[in-house]
This record gives structure tokens, C-alpha cells and sequence, in this order.
């Protein structure tokens, strides 16, 4: 008896070797997940990296240049490759609906988590759960055939340009930013609120300059991930934005971003094509831009920590 | 007054260690610690918190292994159990354990007791059947709970969860049983049923028991040792300890001067 | 003017800009359903598309959506259950693991057309799966990888360390106690995460376009062989999805009643999520409820 249990003391059993083959295993799927990311990042990177060094387009020629027709070769021979209209075009969507969306989600953020009833919340929560669920298709469908006739309408030419892209992506990052917001508004201690009405300070005054100020960097990182998603939204854009590769002139006029470029256009370029790499550029750059803002992030979530939030 | 005074029980020895050492990092919890633990009887480690006594007793079934660097001997069976080449889990199969919260599983409350044995190989529902009857009885919980096996084990009461949680550790047929404050979380009346519960259960058991009540050390243990600061001072019959403390330190805590 | 009054008007603006936003929005739920709903049919949603003539239904694209969404979850349950499993219970606290919890971020905020583009150049063209399922399933796996393994890694790590020594104290193998104690106890938020996600698998457009495909070959539903090209099971033919085909309608506009399949098809998709939001609060519920024995 004795010996017995000092023998299985020493030998490995059942357990030891699911111990490891469990760790194993594991280790294997999350490994994954770092190859997944670096071949995502290195085949993107060298098909568009070829205009470049294969093509011979100057990158600052690239990101300046309006003119985008990159069958065609300029009068030093490099291709005609100036993305700038839709670097442009994607920049001005991106902060245009921001700048909207913002007020709207603060808003309803500061609703939810200081006036609502628990009634009202009940009925908030769900509903900003199921649109941020809407698929990016269904907005698209609407922006095509509601704000684009609608524009047309209005102010004449086409209907489609930056305008209804930026109504669309409003409601599709609203969302977004109203339920990081409102964890970030949650976030705050009460005790914060309840020492500003004690010193006499009305209820706007305590969310005003206390809890939003401690709110201030999820709030921020809310408004980027927001950002991050309207830079990054394929097709609704695409379907309202008119497609045509000019620097745009007015709110209304067709242009293109980098997103809406890509969709429409990488099916219809040969692989290995002067055309195709500089379409590869231009997933380089959204490439580039997710990272950006994921870099931010990180940095105002480090800002505010030490702040001592 | 002596400075240290630690007795060998003459009791047969069941688990002992010899120089056993904890660091956290680069900090040392508990000095080397030599003490021997007699067959069927309650030990019962006493001392402020942050003594050392919680860490001695996590560091028996290597429950400290990933947490910190534990260094000596800790002798069961005749083989020392403290080396990287024993099978922990086979070990842990020996020496049971009951936390200072009930967790319970979030299962029925027979397959909290039938899960583990299982899982070691019994695979027999007769067999099983038994062995989730017999530690309930041992855990004087059948009586309550015997209508309400497939019940969730979480709708018990605080004091029936802990109870439920020795029976889980006896399923495993131990030889010793590490009791980590198990009355901690308990109200009075389920403190006085849990203590009964362990009295009993020293007929069969090998037991040692983090308190930091010291009525309860007396009223269930046999032996305690004293332990201030990772260091143990004092090891002897319980008796002893509480009326005859041959240590400063030992004295003014049991009389109630901490520090 | 005095603060009293700014007080007021704040909470008047507050008030009528949420009123603004809730109105919006009810009425976009209400154009599609009202002007999707009148064209649904059962005929509707069993009958094939129509490339130029009207009349069309979304047969095949409904069943492509739901054969792409299991496929993907087949394949990415696994694998997140894997990694969620390794960052929660294995993974040392140190460089590495802060990595790949980076790079699961990373991951997660990519534009789904660079995670299609990714899938197109290497799945379509390298490995010349071609346009099809295969192609479709795998590309979501990547977008929805990074999403689910967060999801249980955080299901994980929010059940309490008394758990896992509970379980170790037995003489359980860790791997045995995250699979027998731990992962049932967080079933119900895993289950939560999953349907959730369904709903963004169902609806996704961007990631496919270039994967599975924008065709949509005729099917024959009693042909169960997996090889045949008509077969609904085979994985290896072109696959346009429900939310690719609105995609298509609207956008190339060759079909005649392109606005009318569109907002039927949109209200299918809206009433989908729709479903899988309800599902995703009460399977959640109820599997709490069961677990906690009923409370």
C-alpha cells in the first residue's frame, strides 16, 4: 500500500499529460492568431509596397497627386498614381461624421447614465445594441434610395457625394460611440457626483465639469474607435459616394474614398498589374490608418491612466 | 521564557516538513519551518494575518507552485513531495482541501462530490452512488440535502456549501485534510456545525486547519503551533499552547496583546 | 444667465436630441419593414433570384448566409476557444501574452475589406480556392476570431480563482478543470458572444465580395452530394450571400425591381439580427438561471 503510493507519486498519470497536451494545444491556437496578423500585415505590405519600389511611383507623388489613372504613365514615365483625392475624400468622411455623431452620442450617453428612468434605459439599451447589429449593406440601401434623392432634389447634380456618406456613417458609428460613452460615463465613481451636489453645484454643472472631465479619455477612445470604423466602412459609402476619382469640390459632388476605390475596383485589375499594385496601395494605407488609430488608443488609454484615471 | 518551542508529537507522523521555505518574488513569507503533524488528529495554525500560516498550509498540496518559490522538505509517504518530479495531481488526490469560501461548482450537488472521483477513474454509478452517500453522511449533510442531489449546488446556504465542499475533498478518500479557515464566512450556528462536522471527522482524517479564531482552535484542535511574521514560535499540544505558552509571543496572543 | 436655468436648458437639449435619434431610428426600422414586409412571401424567401427580370426571390442567398455562418463558426469556435482558453488560464503575465492581446486588438478594428482583400489574395488566389464558400467561411474566421476569443477570454477570467482551486485541489488537471469547471460556468456569456456575433457574420458584406463570391449558381435542394456543383452542401462553388445581393442589386442595377428585392431582403436581414439579439439576452438568461439553480 505504501509503496504503491509512493510509486504513482513519482509516475505520471492521466493528468500530467493532459496537463501538457492541454497547454499545448492552446498555445498552438493563440500562436495562430500572431502568424494570422503578421501575414495579414506582410502580404498587404508587399503587394503595396510594389508601386513603389516595382513602378517607380514617387510616394510623395502618390499621396499628393489628384490625378489617379495608373494605366497611363506621366511625362517622366512613372504611372499616374496621385490617391490624394481619395485620402482626401476619406479623411473629410471620417471627421465630418464624427463631428456629428459626437454631440448625438454624448447625448444620449449622459441621458442613459444621469436622467434616464430605469424604464427608458430598458428600452435604449436594446435599441442601440440592434443598430449597432444593422448590417453596413442596409444603410447603404437606404442611403441609396432615400438621402442620395433626396440630395438630388435639394441641391441639384448628382445626389451622390460626401453628404449622404456622412448621414450614413453617422447612424452606423452613432452606436458605436454612445455604448463605449456610456461605459466610460458608468465608469465614474457616484461618490464624484454626489461631492459636487453636496457643494451646491446643479446637476449639469456636476456632469459638466466633473464627470465628463473623468470621462474624458474613454470618451476620446470612443470617439476614435468611432473614427476607426467610419474610415474603415466599405460599402455603405461606397454605394453613396458617387465613385468617380475627383478631389471632391462641395459636399455633394461624386467622389471617392479609399474604401469605396478598392471595392469597386480591385475585380476589375489584373493581378501583378500596375493598376492592381496601386490599388494594393491604397489597402496599405487603410492598413496603416487601422494601425494609427489602434496606436492612439493606446496612447490616450496610458495618458489617462496617469492622470489617475 | 523561552524563544522558540516546537515539540515533535509522539503521536505516529503523518506529513511533516522539514526547512520549509516560501518567497514571493524576492520576498521570504514564511522562514524555514520544521514541524511534524500526528495521524488523526486537528492541528490548528494560528496567528495574525500575513503570519505565514495561510501560505504554510497552501504549500502542503502545492497549491503554491505557480504563485511562489516554496524550498525544504515536505515528507509524506516517505518520499519528499516538494520536488519537480512528483505528480501533483496524483498528491492532491491524498491531501484534500477546504477554502476559506465555499466554492462550490456550479453543478448538482451530486456531481460536485461524483466529479473528481470520475475523473480518477471511477466509473461505476453503484460505486459512485456511494461514495457521494458516504461523504455526505461524513460531512453531516445527507440528512439535509439527500431529496436534492440534482438540485444546483449553488442554491445551498453558505454553511451547507462549505459542508458540501468538505464532502467533496473526503470523496477522494484523502489522508489529510487542509482546512484554510473553513468558518470564515460562516455565521455562529453554521460555525457550531462545521466544528462538530470536524471532530468527528478526526476518526478518519489527518487534519490541519488555518484559524484565526482562537475559541475555535481550542474547541476542535489538538495541537496548534503559533505563527508571527512567516516564522512558526511555538508548536505543542493545544492544551499547552492556550494555558501554559512557553513563548512571549505566543502568551500575549493568546491572552490577546497582538504584537 | 444663471446657472439654474442652464441646468434646465442642458437637460432640454439632452432630452431633444436623444428624442431626435430614437425618431430616426424607429423610422428607418420602420421604412425597411414597412416597405420590406409587404414583399415577403414564403414564395419570396424560397424561390431563386433573378439577375435582370423582376420577381426575383432570395432562395439560395439565404441558404448561402446560412450555410457561410455555420461553416464559420464551425471553424472559428474551435480555434477562439483555443486562444481564449491559452491568454485566461495559460498565459504568463508577460511581453508575449501583452503581444498577442495587441494583436487581437489589432485584429479586431481591421476594416472588413482588408480582412476580404487579405482573404481574396491569399485564400482565392494563392491557394486557388477560387470564389467560394471555403473562401467565405475562412475569411470570416478572421474577422471573427479576434471578437470571440476576447469574449471567452474575458467569460474566463471573470469566474473567481476559488473556482480553479477548487478544482486543482481535487487532483483535477488544469485543462480539466477549465473544461469541466470553469467553461460550463461561463457558458451563458460564451453563448451571449456567439449569437452576437452570428448577427455581424450574417450581416457581413465587405469581407465576402472578393471571397465567396457574387454569384449565386442555381441550386438543386435534393442533390446531398457534397462534390456536385449544385449541390447546397458543396463548399468549394461561388456563394453570394443575402447581404451581398443587396449589395449587388444596388449597386450594378440590372435587375428591374432592384429597390423592392432590396428592402425585402433588407428587412429579412434587419429581422435576423433582430432574432439573434432577442436569442443572444434570453438563451444568456436562462442558462444563468439553470446554473445558478434557479434563482
Amino acid at each position: 500500500m505504501d509503496a504503491d503510493i509512493k510509486k504513482r507519486l513519482l509516475s505520471p498519470s492521466k493528468a500530467t499529460k493532459q496537463e501538457r497536451r492541454g497547454k499545448t494545444v492552446t498555445f498552438i491556437t493563440a500562436a495562430f492568431i500572431i502568424v494570422l496578423t503578421f501575414a495579414i500585415i506582410v502580404f498587404i505590405a508587399n503587394l503595396g509596397l510594389r508601386t513603389f519600389y516595382k513602378d517607380n511611383v514617387n510616394i510623395w507623388e502618390f499621396l499628393t497627386g489628384t490625378a489617379w489613372n495608373p494605366g497611363e504613365v506621366d511625362s517622366h514615365g512613372h504611372p499616374i498614381a496621385g490617391a490624394a483625392p481619395m485620402i482626401v475624400t476619406s479623411i473629410l468622411v471620417t471627421l465630418l461624421s464624427a463631428v456629428i455623431a459626437t454631440p448625438f452620442a454624448l447625448a444620449i450617453g449622459v441621458y442613459m447614465t444621469e436622467y434616464a428612468s430605469k424604464r427608458q434605459r430598458q428600452i435604449l439599451r436594446p435599441m442601440i445594441e440592434l443598430f449597432t447589429g444593422i448590417p453596413s449593406v442596409v444603410y447603404g440601401f437606404l442611403g441609396l434610395t432615400i438621402l442620395v434623392p433626396l440630395m438630388r432634389n435639394t441641391f441639384g447634380g448628382t445626389g451622390f457625394g460626401i453628404l449622404p456618406a456622412i448621414l450614413v456613417l453617422f447612424f452606423m458609428i452613432l452606436p458605436t460611440i454612445t455604448s463605449m460613452t456610456v461605459d466610460a460615463l458608468k465608469a465614474v465613481p457616484v461618490s464624484f457626483r454626489q461631492a459636487a451636489l453636496a457643494l451646491g453645484a446643479t446637476k449639469w454643472q456636476s456632469i459638466y465639469k466633473i464627470v465628463f472631465r473623468a470621462a474624458l479619455p474613454g470618451i476620446f477612445t470612443a470617439i476614435i474607435f468611432g473614427m476607426s470604423r467610419a474610415f474603415g466602412e466599405a460599402l455603405a459609402v461606397q454605394m453613396v459616394i458617387g465613385n468617380s476619382i475627383l478631389m471632391p469640390e462641395n459636399l455633394v459632388s461624386p467622389t471617392s474614398t479609399l474604401t469605396s476605390q478598392l471595392t469597386s475596383q480591385i475585380g476589375n485589375t489584373i493581378m501583378g498589374s500596375v493598376q492592381n499594385d496601386a490599388l494594393w496601395s491604397l489597402a496599405l494605407i487603410l492598413l496603416l490608418m487601422s494601425l494609427f488609430f489602434n496606436v492612439l488608443v493606446r496612447f490616450i488609454t496610458k495618458k489617462g491612466k496617469m492622470n489617475g484615471r | 521564557m523561552k524563544d522558540y518551542n516546537i515539540v515533535t508529537p509522539k503521536e505516529e507522523i503523518r506529513i511533516s516538513t522539514k526547512d520549509l521555505s516560501v518567497k514571493y518574488g524576492d520576498k521570504l513569507a514564511l522562514h524555514p519551518t520544521t514541524l511534524a503533524f500526528p495521524r488523526h488528529q486537528i492541528t490548528a495554525l494560528i496567528g495574525a494575518s500575513g503570519s505565514g500560516k495561510s501560505t504554510y498550509l497552501r504549500s502542503l498540496n502545492r497549491m503554491n507552485d505557480k504563485i511562489a518559490t516554496v524550498e525544504g522538505q515536505i515528507l509524506f509517504e516517505n518520499v519528499d513531495v516538494n520536488q519537480p518530479k512528483i505528480n501533483v495531481f496524483e498528491l492532491r488526490k491524498h491531501i484534500g482541501m477546504v477554502f476559506q469560501r465555499p466554492n462550490p461548482f456550479a453543478k448538482t450537488i451530486y456531481e460536485n462530490i461524483a466529479y473528481a472521483p470520475r475523473y480518477h477513474g471511477i466509473k461505476d454509478k453503484r460505486q459512485l452512488d456511494e461514495i457521494v452517500e458516504k461523504s455526505l453522511r461524513q460531512a453531516a449533510l445527507w440528512n439535509e440535502v439527500k431529496d436534492d442531489l440534482n438540485k444546483s449546488a449553488l442554491a445551498l446556504s453558505g454553511g451547507q456549501q462549505q459542508r458540501l465542499c468538505i464532502a467533496r475533498a473526503i470523496a477522494m478518500k484523502p489522508s489529510i485534510l487542509l482546512l484554510d479557515e473553513p468558518a470564515s464566512a460562516l455565521d455562529p450556528i453554521s460555525t457550531g456545525v462545521l466544528e462538530e462536522t470536524l471532530v468527528e471527522l478526526k476518526k478518519n482524517y489527518t487534519m490541519i486547519m488555518v484559524t484565526h479564531n482562537m475559541q475555535q482552535a481550542t474547541r476542535v484542535s489538538d495541537y496548534t503551533a503559533f505563527f508571527q511574521l512567516g516564522k512558526v514560535y511555538e508548536y505543542d499540544k493545544t492544551v499547552n499552547v492556550f494555558t501554559n505558552p512557553q513563548v512571549k509571543l505566543t502568551q500575549d496572543y493568546v491572552e490577546g496583546r497582538f504584537g | 444667465m444663471d446657472v439654474k436655468k442652464v441646468d434646465h436648458l442642458a437637460k432640454r437639449i439632452i432630452q431633444v436630441m436623444v428624442g431626435i435619434v430614437a425618431v430616426l431610428l424607429v423610422l428607418i426600422i420602420g421604412y425597411i419593414l414597412v416597405t420590406g414586409l409587404p414583399q415577403e412571401s414564403i414564395d419570396f424567401l424560397f424561390k431563386p433570384s433573378q439577375a435582370v427580370k423582376a420577381g426575383g426571390g432570395i432562395r439560395d442567398q439565404l441558404w448561402n448566409s446560412i450555410y457561410l455562418l455555420i461553416l464559420a463558426l464551425l471553424i472559428s469556435i474551435p480555434l477562439s476557444l483555443g486562444a481564449g482558453i491559452y491568454l485566461a488560464e495559460y498565459a504568463p503575465d508577460n511581453k508575449l501574452t501583452h503581444f498577442i492581446q495587441t494583436l487581437i486588438e489589432i485584429l479586431s478594428s481591421l476594416p472588413s475589406i482588408v480582412v476580404g482583400l487579405f482573404g481574396y489574395l491569399v485564400l482565392v488566389i494563392r491557394f486557388n480556392m477560387g470564389f467560394s464558400i471555403l473562401s467565405g467561411a475562412l475569411t470570416l474566421t478572421v474577422f471573427n476570431l479576434p471578437l470571440l476569443t476576447s469574449n471567452i477570454e474575458n467569460a474566463l477570467r471573470s469566474v473567481s480563482d476559488e473556482q480553479r482551486e477548487g478544482g486543482l485541489a481535487l487532483g483535477l488537471s488544469r485543462w480539466q478543470t477549465i473544461k469541466g469547471i470553469l467553461l460550463p460556468r461561463t457558458v451563458p456569456e460564451i453563448i451571449t458572444g456567439v449569437v452576437l456575433s452570428s448577427g455581424r457574420i450574417f450581416g457581413e458584406a465587405a469581407a465576402l465580395i472578393y471571397t465567396s463570391g457574387q454569384s449565386a449558381p442555381a441550386l438543386n435542394y435534393l442533390n446531398w452530394n457534397p462534390l456536385s456543383p449544385e449541390s447546397p452542401l458543396n463548399v468549394m462553388r461561388p456563394a453570394e450571400t443575402l447581404a451581398v445581393h443587396i449589395w449587388k442589386l444596388n449597386t450594378e442595377g440590372l435587375t428591374i425591381d432592384a429597390d423592392i428585392v432590396s428592402a425585402a431582403a433588407s428587412a429579412v436581414l434587419i429581422l435576423v439580427v433582430l432574432l439573434f439579439n432577442i436569442l443572444a439576452h434570453y438563451l444568456g438568461n436562462k442558462l444563468e438561471r439553470k446554473l445558478t439553480g434557479g434563482k
